[in-house]
C-alpha cells in the first residue's frame, strides 16, 4: 500500500537573496512498512526531502501525498495535527525536552493527543520495558548517555503508534556500536509493528542496513 | 503537563527568574508602601477632622452650614434632643455654641472660632480633652478657656494668663469677656490649633447674649457604617424643613473628593509600576524563548499546537507574576502590618504633615479594593508582557527552528 508519494517536488531556498535549489523535482513512492534510507553528500537535499515528507516545510513546487491526500497546502494547524497523529520524529541531536524525565518525554506526545494520565503512564512504562530502558524512566536527558537519549527519542517517536517515523541522521552523534544497537531497535519496530522508517543519513552502517536506498545528488534522486 | 513544563522552564535559568521575581516583588511592595502611607494619611486626616470637631453627624438650623451667623440657632432643641436620644445608632452627642471672634492677649490679637461646649458631653464626641498637653480641660467654670498650642504661641500666652474674647451678638453689638487659660491643646492639625478655642457653653451663651440657645448638635455613632441610616432616620423625624442633618461626608466634601480621587489614582500608580515591570518581563521571556528555539522547533515537529506553545510561555510569565505578587504581598505584610500598629515617625518633616492635619506619625493602612487591584493587575501585566515573546515563538517555522544555532 502506497503511503507517501511525491510529485515533482521542488524546494528553493534563499541564501542571502541567492536562490538555492535544494530539490529539483523529486518523484517518489513509499509503501507502508518500508525501511528506506535517503543517502548522499552534504547539500544533496536528503534532509530537505525528509522535512517535506514530514510536513515540517512546504515545497516551492510539486506536491506531497499522504495516503493519497495532498498535504503540501494544508494550514499550519492542520499540519501540526497531521504530524501528531501520523508521524514520529527522531533527530540527530536527540532533542529531548531537557526539563522532563525520560518517562515524561515519552508521555509528552501522548499528552498532546489528550491521552489520560493513567493510560499514558502505563503505555510509556510498557514501551520502555520493551526497549529495555525502564531504568532511565526518572532520569533527565543530561543524566543519560547519547545512546540512552536516542533510545528514549525512539520511544517518544513511536509511542503514539505512528505510521511513519522520520529519522534525520539518528546515529550521527553515536559511536558505531551504540548506533548499531539503535538500528537493531528500529529494525525490530519496523518488523514487529510494521512502522515505516525513513532515514536521512550518510552513516555507512545506516546505508548498508537500509532495505531500500535512495541516493540523492544536487537535489535529484540518482538511483 | 503544560503547567508542569512551564514551572520547570522557569527554573532552568533560576538566576534570571529570581531577578524577574525580585523586580515584580519590589514593584508590588512599592505599590503597597505607597498605598499604605497614602491611605494611612488620608484616613488619619479624616479621623482627626472627625474627632477634633466635625463628628459623624451635625444637626443645625436649616442653612447654618452655608451661612454661619450667630442668629441661626437650633429651633426647638428639646425636640431634636429627644430624637437623638431615641436613635439607637447614636452613641453620644454634644451641644455647641459656635461663633467667630477676636481673641486678644496683652501683646497680640487674632481671629478665632469660639466653641462653647459642655465640659462633660463634649469629650464624648471630640478628642480635644485628650489633646490637652498643658494644664487641663474645661471643668465647667465660667472663665475657663482652652486654646491651641499654635494660638498660644501666637498670642504669647500660657497657662493662667488672661485673654479677652470678643464677638458680635445677635443684635449687632459687641460682646466681650475675660477668660483665663486653663489648658493648651495640640491636635494633629496645627491649622486647627491656630484658630479654635473652647469655653464652657454657658459662658459662650453669655458672651453672645443668646440665652440658652445654641447652634449645633454634634453626634458620634456606634457604627460609622450606619451613617446614612442614622441620618435618614433623624431626617425622617425632623421633617419640617427647619433643620439640616449633615454627615461628615457632607461637611468635608473636598476631603471626601480627595479620598475618591486617590482611590481612582491607585490605578495609575499600579499602571506606572506595571509599565516598568512589563519591559522586564518582555526581556526575560524573549531571552527564554530565544534560548530554546531548537526545543520549540522539536515541540512543533512532534505536533504541539501553537495554542499550547503560546499557553506554555504565557503560563511561565503568569507563574512569575503570581509568585512575584505573593512574595511582594508577604514582604509588604511583614513590613507594613507591624508599622500599622507602631506607625512611621515622620517628625523630620512633621510641620508639613501637621499643617495637613496628619500628625508626625503615619500609620499605614490599606483599602481592600486597592489590594485586590494590585493582586489582579500585576499578574495580568506579566501575562501582557509575555504576549510578544509568545507570539514570536509561535511564528517560528519548525524546520528553521530545529536548525537554529
Amino acid at each position: 500500500m502506497e503511503i507517501i508519494k511525491t510529485d515533482s517536488l521542488e524546494k528553493i531556498y534563499s541564501d542571502n537573496g541567492v536562490p538555492v535549489h535544494a530539490l529539483r523535482g523529486i518523484d517518489l513512492s513509499i509503501q507502508k512498512g518500508e525501511y528506506i534510507v535517503f543517502a548522499g553528500p552534504s547539500g544533496s537535499g536528503k534532509t530537505t526531502l525528509l522535512n517535506l515528507i514530514g510536513a515540517l516545510d512546504k515545497p516551492t513546487k510539486g506536491k506531497v501525498f499522504y495516503e493519497g491526500k495532498d498535504i503540501s497546502q494544508k494550514s499550519k494547524k492542520a499540519l501540526s495535527d497531521f504530524r501528531l497523529n501520523n508521524l514520529g520524529f527522531i533527530f540527530q541531536a536527540y532533542n529531548l525536552i531537557p526539563v522532563l524525565s525520560a518517562l515524561e518525554n515519552i508521555e509528552f506526545s501522548m499528552m498532546l493527543k489528550g491521552v489520560e494520565q493513567k493510560i499514558r503512564n502505563e503505555r510509556a512504562f510498557s514501551l520502555m520495558k520493551d526497549l529495555e530502558i525502564e531504568e532511565l524512566a526518572h532520569k533527565k536527558p543530561n543524566e543519560m548517555s547519547g545512546g540512552q537519549q536516542q533510545r528514549v527519542a525512539v520511544a517518544r517517536a513511536i509511542i503514539n503508534d505512528p505510521t511513519v517515523v522520520l529519522a534525520d541522521e539518528p546515529t550521527a552523534n553515536l559511536d558505531s556500536k551504540t548506533g548499531g544497537l539503535l538500528l537493531d531497535l528500529m529494525e525490530k519496530m519496523n518488523e514487529d509493528k510494521k512502522i515505516t522508517f525513513i532515514f536521512s543519513s550518510h552513516d555507512k552502517q545506516v546505508i548498508e542496513r537500509g532495505k531500500r536506498l535512495l541516493m540523492l545528488k544536487d537535489g535529484l534522486i540518482e538511483k | 503537563m503544560i503547567l508542569k513544563l512551564a514551572w520547570r522552564n522557569i527554573w532552568r535559568n533560576s538566576r534570571r527568574s529570581i531577578i524577574a521575581l525580585s523586580s515584580i516583588s519590589v514593584g508590588v511592595f512599592a505599590i503597597l508602601l505607597s498605598d499604605g502611607l497614602n491611605t494611612g494619611m488620608i484616613e488619619q486626616i479624616l479621623s482627626n477632622q472627625i474627632s477634633s470637631s466635625v463628628s459623624h453627624i451635625q444637626i443645625h438650623n436649616k442653612g447654618y452650614n452655608d451661612n454661619k451667623v450667630i442668629q441661626s440657632i437650633i429651633p426647638e432643641p428639646a425636640k431634636v434632643e429627644q430624637t437623638i436620644k431615641k436613635n439607637p445608632e447614636v452613641k453620644s452627642f454634644s451641644k455647641r455654641v459656635i461663633a467667630f471672634g477676636l481673641l486678644s492677649s496683652a501683646s497680640s490679637s487674632t481671629g478665632m472660632f469660639i466653641y462653647g461646649v459642655d465640659h462633660k458631653d463634649e469629650p464624648q464626641v471630640s478628642s480635644i480633652k485628650d489633646a490637652v498637653i498643658e494644664g487641663e480641660y474645661l471643668m465647667g467654670n465660667d472663665k475657663e478657656i482652652v486654646v491651641g498650642k499654635k494660638l498660644s504661641e501666637k498670642l504669647g500666652v500660657g497657662i493662667g494668663d488672661k485673654v479677652v474674647a470678643m464677638s458680635n451678638t445677635p443684635d449687632g453689638a459687641i460682646g466681650s469677656d475675660v477668660y483665663r487659660i486653663v489648658g493648651i491643646y495640640a491636635t494633629a492639625s496645627s491649622e486647627f490649633d491656630k484658630v479654635n478655642v473652647f469655653i464652657n457653653i454657658k459662658a459662650a451663651q453669655k458672651l453672645l447674649e443668646i440665652g440658652n440657645d445654641f447652634h449645633e448638635f454634634a453626634l458620634i455613632l456606634n457604627d460609622i457604617k450606619k451613617l446614612e441610616v442614622a441620618k435618614d432616620e433623624i431626617n425622617r423625624i425632623l421633617s419640617e424643613g427647619k433643620y439640616e442633618v449633615l454627615t461628615y461626608r457632607d461637611l468635608l466634601p473636598s476631603l471626601i473628593l480627595q479620598i475618591d480621587l486617590y482611590k481612582e489614582s491607585m490605578w495609575i500608580i499600579n499602571l506606572i509600576v506595571g509599565l516598568a515591570l512589563i519591559f522586564g518581563i518582555i526581556n526575560t521571556m524573549l531571552m527564554s524563548v530565544f534560548e530554546r528555539i531548537n526545543e520549540l522547533g522539536v515541540l512543533m515537529s512532534i505536533g504541539m499546537k501553537n495554542r499550547k506553545i503560546f499557553s506554555m510561555i504565557v503560563s511561565e510569565a503568569l507563574i512569575l507574576g503570581v509568585i512575584g505578587t505573593l512574595v511582594g504581598l508577604l514582604i509588604g505584610a511583614a513590613v507594613l502590618i507591624p508599622l500599622s500598629n507602631t506607625g512611621i515617625d515622620f517628625s523630620w518633616f512633621a510641620a508639613g504633615l501637621e499643617s495637613w492635619g496628619v500628625g508626625s506619625i503615619v500609620y499605614p493602612s490599606f483599602m481592600i479594593e486597592n489590594l485586590i487591584t494590585t493582586i489582579i493587575l500585576i499578574p495580568f501585566i506579566t501575562v501582557i508582557g509575555a504576549m510578544y515573546p509568545a507570539l514570536k515563538a509561535i511564528r517560528l517555522e519548525p524546520v528553521s527552528a530545529i536548525r537554529y544555532v
